[in-house]
């Protein structure tokens, strides 16, 4: 049986009176592209702020590699191998790329500040690690040659593909990519869907947002659909193409057939 | 490939990454050098009229810049805003002046306590009140600023609104004399503590802290998502303020013999907010700049009298204006190439 990295049970979230989610049960395997989808408020977003601990859910379970993570603060969470990425680009926009990076790495580094104070060899080391750990990253998504520019400076794409380095460099389990295509053209998407499936490749579970159906088509494992707080769907890429329910919520459904 | 920038800045960071440890271990060593020998300066041009220019050099100038670069660890690197920052200075003065008079303690001995006291109170404010963000945070560091001096003017114990008087400066160290007249020893006191209070930020700013510290200031709660643990930074950076501010309240104690609670008021704070966002927040050499010019420009203008002040006013209004992130902005200088491919 596959192990599930990251996996949601029964999860209710509500903001006041209106329920955002609703029972919701997800989950992702080790080594798999889950995609998640959804019209426009369906609760996609509210999913990963659960995961990562930036909200509390009324009640439900997130675990991680079996553990669950509910009350953590979420840099113990994300420690612990959740990486994200956000809808609205949000990079450190007055650190160069490199440091963006590496500031993700240094979560991992056991050392802190009284060592790099007094120069002990173990925050050397860490030093090392990170800076090497970033710079390996910004190869892999081929931003090396801009690693000393300011993120704020770096051209949209750049941006996007950066924050993504950074939410790897804390060695995720699984990594949360929130609509990673929006904004791109088809050429940038196709490069993109590349890159996710790269990731993938060297051993990193991912569970994304997207609103591009040809990207989320042709690269994701699973597919689960949410719509109004209620996952209505989930299966493989050509199940949910045909999937009556998906239709309708994406179409609307016809008020009277006449 | 970017055009080459034409600025002393560039030019100079140029020269200095292509520098060799030789000729940097040079320069290191003259502007340190220039710096310590600033007392024997008698230049009519810089002399300051009324006050003479060698306590100047010490109060303000100097200990503005040691409080200062405390600050921008706060300010600055971390993006919270202190208002209170004269209360840790208090706490360090009043260290000194309560702990020379209790007991067998000298100066020197007395120091490490006048940070600690400062620090262990940048602790407490910070726990709960560092979970509260921009202005809120604003408010209650202003209030812990006036809660100290209150506690100070109401604590018979520590000598009320009258304050503390016959406070013994610091015993002679490497043949160095602390006289009441002489302020040339507690300049040079308090600029080695700078250089290695400087020193210390630099190596915390280039490595994890000074990365955590940024990514705070940029967006706190991605650094979060990106596992950095923002609380213990943040104490972290109220600490290490605390403690440079601390180190400073002890010194200027022990040089002006006397202290009341009335010197600690809001106005040293704003002053010395003053000088990290006129110098240019987050860059420890622009709030240097900005220290030693809001500390000397109201002292050359002693002749105005009391006008000063509106010069003085006039002056950071104007030069607000034109330099809106500071004289020397943190801008980190880029560097291009040329994608291998």
């Amino acid at each position: 049986m596959t192990k599930k990295l990251l996996e949601i049970q029964n999860l209710v979230v509500k903001f006041g009176g209106v329920t955002a989610l609703n029972e919701v049960n997800l989950h992702v395997n080790e080594g798999e592209i889950a995609a998640l989808i959804g019209p426009n408020g369906a609760g996609k977003t509210t999913v990963f702020n659960i995961v990562t601990g930036y909200y509390k859910p009324v009640s439900g379970d997130v675990l991680v590699d079996g553990n669950s993570i509910l009350g953590l603060r979420p840099y113990l969470i994300a420690r612990m191998g959740l990486g994200r990425t956000f809808q609205n680009i949000r990079l450190f926009g007055d650190m160069t790329a490199l440091e963006n990076v590496a500031t993700a790495a240094d979560a991992l580094n056991k050392s802190g500040l009284l060592s790099a104070l007094f120069g002990l060899g173990r925050s050397r080391r860490d030093e090392k690690r990170s800076m090497e750990t970033a710079q390996s990253l910004l190869e892999f998504i081929g931003l090396d040659h801009r690693a000393h520019q300011m993120a704020k400076n770096l051209p949209y794409g750049d941006q996007r593909r950066l924050e993504i380095a950074r939410a790897l460099a804390l060695n995720p389990k699984v990594l949360l990519l929130d609509e990673p295509a929006a904004g791109f053209n088809p050429q940038e998407k196709v490069e993109l869907g590349d890159l996710i499936l790269k990731i993938r490749d060297k051993g990193y579970a991912v569970l994304l947002i997207e609103h591009d159906m040809s990207l989320v088509m042709k690269i994701s494992d699973r597919i689960s659909v949410l719509d109004f707080g209620q996952k209505i769907a989930e299966g493989t890429p050509s199940e949910i193409q045909k999937n009556q329910r998906v239709i309708d919520a994406y179409l609307g459904v016809a008020e009277d057939a006449s | 490939m970017k055009a080459k920038a034409f600025n002393l800045r560039d030019i100079f960071g140029d020269w200095w990454e292509s520098a060799t440890p030789i000729q940097r271990g040079i320069t290191r060593t003259v502007v340190i050098a220039t710096f310590y020998a600033l007392p024997f300066l008698n230049n009519p041009v810089i002399d300051t009229p009324e006050t003479s220019f060698k306590s100047v050099l010490f109060y303000p100038l100097v200990l503005f810049a040691l409080m200062a670069v405390g600050l921008n660890v706060v300010v600055g690197k971390s993006g919270i805003l202190d208002l209170g920052y004269v209360a840790f200075f208090a706490i360090g003065a009043y260290t000194h002046a309560v702990m020379s008079a209790r007991t067998p303690l000298n100066f020197w001995e007395i120091l490490p306590f006048a940070m600690g006291f400062a620090m262990l109170a940048g602790l407490i404010l910070g726990l709960p009140a560092l979970r509260l963000r921009g202005d809120y945070l604003a408010i209650i560091t202003l209030g812990f600023g006036e809660i100290i001096r209150i506690i100070a003017i109401n604590t018979e114990a520590i000598g009320g609104a009258a304050g503390i008087t016959d406070i013994p400066g610091p015993t002679p160290i490497f043949g160095f004399e602390f006289s009441v007249m002489d302020p040339r020893p507690y300049y040079w006191l308090t600029l080695t503590l700078l250089i290695l209070v400087i020193w210390g930020v630099l190596r915390l700013s280039h490595r994890k802290p000074g990365r955590a510290w940024e990514a705070i200031r940029e967006d706190e709660d991605v650094a979060e998502f990106m596992g950095v643990a923002t609380l213990k930074y943040k104490l972290w950076a109220f600490i290490i303020g605390g403690a440079v501010g601390g180190l400073a309240g002890a010194i200027y104690a022990s040089k002006i013999r006397s202290i009341q609670p009335e010197l600690f008021t809001l106005n040293l704070s704003i002053m010395i907010l003053a000088c990290v966002v006129f110098g240019g927040m987050g860059n420890i050499w622009g709030v240097i700049l900005g220290a030693v010019l809001l500390g000397y420009i109201p002292e050359k203008l002693r002749f105005l009298s009391d006008y000063r002040i509106i010069f003085f006013g006039l002056l950071m209004v104007v030069m607000m204006n034109i330099r809106p992130n500071g004289l020397m902005p943190r801008k980190k200088r880029e560097k291009f190439q040329e994608k291998i491919s």
